[in-house]
């Protein structure tokens, strides 16, 4: 069935058609819509193109701008730069100037306090002159009032004369003519003259009494406190004058009290005695005007006293006026020193001012080098000129230190030479003193030593002989020394006699012990009993023989016991010797007591030999052949002649016959055997 | 044995000829001794004329043949210059303590060391009254020294350097004879000497005070 399938085919061809379709549509849609947005992107893009036109119109003239600013900045600052140069180098001249100004400035300033100092110097001393030039002024204005004085009295004078004259040349005119006339003109000259010549004299005169009036003036001061001690003298004139006064009041008391003794006199004694009181009193007055001459002479002295006192202080103050002058002319001359002083000051300062000025402006060149150049070649001038600053800063520190070592040693300077070679002089006696010295001490030392030494010799000769006494004593052997005598001396004599008689002593007691043995056999036979046995030999000494003798018979029994012992032992040996012998050699050895020597073959008892020793020869021992046993082999004889007698050789000899019996023997047991057979 | 005196007429003395000296000294001071101490009884001794005075000497022939065999020995070492001192000892008989011991020292007097010139020599005279002087010393000692109321014996003992040279059979070393410390006493005698040797006298004793 196509048609279902054609159909479906179909619905699916409209479906797919109209999808397609559709899709189309929707494409056709979307295009339509790319494209206005195509046109409105292009329409954007063109606008942005414009925008970015724009920007960019604005972008280069901004950066023209900038480049223009630029060069501008870079022009304004090499203008700068020249201009900072430009003001650097300025300040470097300014700086040197202003140094220089500085400089100027100190030293103007220097000048300045100089010349305040000259000034005010000048000043004191115009204000002195000046004071001093008015004082002669006024000195002079006074003189020359005193002179127009005098002259005014002259020129009245002169006017009196002149009238005089007149009237004389009236007169003359009349009486005598113009010779008259001349003749008293040179009259009249020469009184002017004569009066020219005393006004000459008069204002020389004038001057000398204007010093003389000072010199007045200035003792007027003194005259003045004379005056004072005047006063109080006259004071005490006064206090005299009172005392006068007193006397003369005493003396009216006592002429009253006279008038009155007279009047009691010529009332008592009657005109007996009328010359007597006035007597006493012309006495009395008598010594009162002594005292009152005494008192004037005391006011005399006292005048006098005053006078020199008067003339001494005229002297003192002349000495004052003299020590004043000095005064003043020392004064100007410490003045004078001091501004020298101070000159000089003034000068070190300026100088060290310019050193350091220097020293700036050497810095400042080579800070500017620095700065500009870098390093140059004058860096080491430079160090080489400050290190020769430093030396001249210590050569005058040196110099310095040396002047004031001089100023230290004062004016001696000339003088050291010789008080050096004093000094040495000194020195070296005083080294010689105490050399001098130590050598009196070590006299003194060795001295005492020498004493000691002789103490210790004393001592020790004591000692010596005290040793001596020693050696003499016998006590002391020095070494090296033998001490000998003669064998046959006589205290050896006498030691012998001695011994002698102890022998022949001991003798005697042996013989009275037998004859005291005999006596007690006799007394024990007498007794009848053997108790009286201790008392004839003691008891102690025969207890120590009956231990002496038990003590032997034990020592003899071990002895016996061990002779047997070494027989056994010996018995068993020679036993085993013989044995050895027999088997080793074939020979049984038997031994006589009588040195003899038996052999005989251990295979052939018959033949037996007997050695017999012939005495110690030079080489040990020499056996003889003594016997022979009836055995043994058949050629005997012959072995005999041949070992024996022309060998001489009893070993050989021996082995021969050995061998022989050796050779029987077996024969004899082989037959033997072969026999039963 | 030879004691004759050597002729001093010549200026110095020889070694031998002062050897024989010392030895005659020796033979007389020991006589004197023997007799002021009384070891032999007086009788025993006969005077002699010797230098300048009378000297006692011994008639005992047994004493004579000892001292002449010992001084005879001593001669020759003097001559070798080994032996150094003589001791004349004398003991008790009975408790053979030594009571005196009469002591010569002999030294030999050592030339100078620049004998350029000998030393002057001493005159026999000089030398004779010194030995004089020893023996009336010894004689005197009497008064001082304790009185002996023993029976006694002498020994002489001679002082000889080790290297000496000894007859063996007739020489033998002894006992020194000493005296304890404690109670001897020692005196000084004189001295004596000669251009080569100088001996010095002293005796020792046993005070027991």
């Amino acid at each position: 069935m196509p048609e279902p399938q054609l159909s479906a085919a179909k619905r699916h061809q409209r479906t797919q058609a109209f999808t397609s379709h559709m899709a189309s549509a929707s494409l056709e849609r979307q295009l339509v819509a790319a494209q206005t947005a195509k046109t409105d992107l292009e329409t954007k893009l063109r606008e942005k193109d414009l925008i970015i036109e724009r920007l960019e119109g604005d972008r280069r003239w901004l950066a023209e701008r900038e480049q223009e600013e630029r060069e501008e900045k870079e022009r304004e600052r090499t203008e700068r730069e020249e201009e900072k140069r430009k003001s650097d180098g300025e300040l470097r001249s300014l700086r040197a100037s202003m140094l220089n100004l500085e400089e100027q400035h100190e030293n103007l300033k220097d000048e300045h306090s100089s010349l305040t100092r000259s000034t005010s110097q000048t000043l004191g001393s115009q204000k002195s002159h000046i004071s001093t030039l008015t004082r002669q002024v006024f000195l002079l204005e006074e003189e020359l009032a005193e002179y127009r004085h005098i002259a005014e009295e002259r020129s009245h004078a002169y006017e009196e004369l002149q009238a005089q004259l007149d009237h004389l040349n009236a007169s003359q005119d009349s009486s005598i003519q113009q010779e008259t006339d001349e003749e008293s003109w040179a009259v009249v000259r020469a009184e002017l003259h004569r009066q020219a010549e005393y006004m000459r004299t008069l204002e020389t005169s004038n001057a000398k009494m204007n010093a003389e009036l000072v010199m007045f003036r200035e003792r007027q001061a003194k005259i003045e406190v004379l005056k004072e001690q005047k006063r109080g003298l006259e004071r005490k004139v006064k206090e005299a004058d009172e005392l006068r006064e007193q006397v003369g009041r005493l003396e009216a008391e006592l002429e009253a009290a006279r008038r009155e003794r007279e009047e009691w006199a010529s009332n008592n004694a009657g005109p007996s005695t009328p010359s007597k009181t006035p007597v006493s009193i012309t006495q009395s007055l008598a010594n009162l005007r002594i005292t009152h001459a005494r008192l004037l002479e005391e006011h005399g002295s006292n005048v006098a006293v005053l006078r020199r006192r008067e003339a001494e202080l005229a002297n003192s103050e002349k000495r004052c006026t003299e020590l004043e002058e000095s005064l003043t002319g020392l004064q100007a001359e410490v003045r004078s020193y001091r501004t020298k002083v101070a000159r000089s000051e003034h000068d070190a300062i300026l100088a060290e001012r310019e050193a350091s000025f220097l020293r700036a402006m050497v810095a400042s060149f080579t800070a500017e080098e620095a700065s500009q150049n870098g390093v140059r070649i004058e860096e080491a001038t430079v160090q080489q000129v400050q290190q020769l600053e430093q030396l001249v800063a210590d050569y005058r520190s040196t110099v310095k230190e040396l002047e004031k070592e001089l100023d230290a040693l004062g004016g001696n300077s000339r003088s050291l030479n010789g008080a050096q070679a004093m000094k040495q002089l000194q020195d070296d006696i005083a080294k010689d003193q105490k050399a001098l010295f130590e050598i009196q001490q070590t006299l003194k030392e060795s001295e005492n030593e020498n004493e000691k030494y002789i103490e210790k010799i004393d001592e020790l000769e004591q000692t010596l002989f005290e040793l001596r006494g020693e050696i003499g004593g016998g006590r002391h052997l020095p070494p090296g020394v033998r001490v000998l005598s003669l064998k046959d001396n006589p205290a050896q004599q006498w030691e012998d006699l001695s011994q002698a008689a102890m022998e022949r002593l001991k003798g005697e007691n042996e013989a009275l012990i037998k004859r005291l043995k005999e006596l007690e056999d006799s007394g024990a036979r007498g007794q009848g009993d053997g108790g009286s046995n201790e008392e004839l030999v003691p008891r102690k000494s025969w207890e120590v023989v009956n231990k002496e003798k038990a003590r032997l018979e034990e020592e003899l029994k071990q002895k016996e016991k061990r002779l047997m012992r070494l027989q056994q032992i010996f018995h068993a040996k020679s036993a085993e010797f013989r044995e050895a012998i027999a088997s080793i050699l074939g020979v049984k050895l038997a031994f006589y007591p009588n040195g003899q020597v038996r052999v005989t073959s251990q295979f052939d008892l018959n033949a037996a030999f007997v050695f017999q020793p012939t005495g110690a020869g030079e080489d040990g021992m020499k056996m003889q052949l003594v016997a022979q046993g009836e055995g043994g082999p058949e050629d005997l004889p012959q072995l005999m002649r041949y070992w024996v007698e022309q060998e001489q050789c009893i070993p050989g000899f021996l082995a021969s016959i050995t061998l022989q019996c050796y050779e029987n023997d077996k024969i004899e047991r082989e037959r033997e055997q072969g026999r039963p057979y | 044995m030879p004691l004759t005196k050597q002729a001093p007429t010549r200026q110095a003395i020889t070694l031998k000829g002062s050897t024989n000296l010392v030895t005659e000294f020796f033979k007389f001071a020991a006589n004197t001794i023997l007799f002021q101490r009384g070891v032999y009884p007086a009788d025993d001794f006969h005077m002699v004329k010797k230098y300048g005075q009378t000297v006692l000497v011994t008639q005992d022939l047994a004493l004579e043949n000892y001292l002449d065999k010992i001084l005879k020995q001593v001669n020759t070492w003097l001559l070798t210059g080994s032996v150094t001192q003589l001791v004349l000892a004398i003991i008790s008989k009975d408790s053979r303590t030594t009571l005196e011991r009469w002591v010569f020292d002999v030294n030999l007097i050592e030339p100078p060391a620049d004998s350029s010139e000998p030393a002057p020599a001493k005159p026999e005279a000089e030398i004779q009254a010194e030995i004089r002087n020893i023996l009336k010393q010894i004689v005197s000692t009497v008064t001082f020294l304790p009185v002996i109321d023993q029976p006694t014996v002498f020994n002489i003992l001679a002082y000889t350097s080790e290297s000496a040279d000894i007859p063996a059979d007739e020489w033998v070393d002894t006992d020194p004879l000493a005296i304890e410390a404690s109670k001897s006493q020692q005196v000084k005698l004189r001295s004596f000497s000669t251009d080569v040797h100088r001996i010095e006298a002293m005796v020792a004793y046993r005070y027991e005070g």
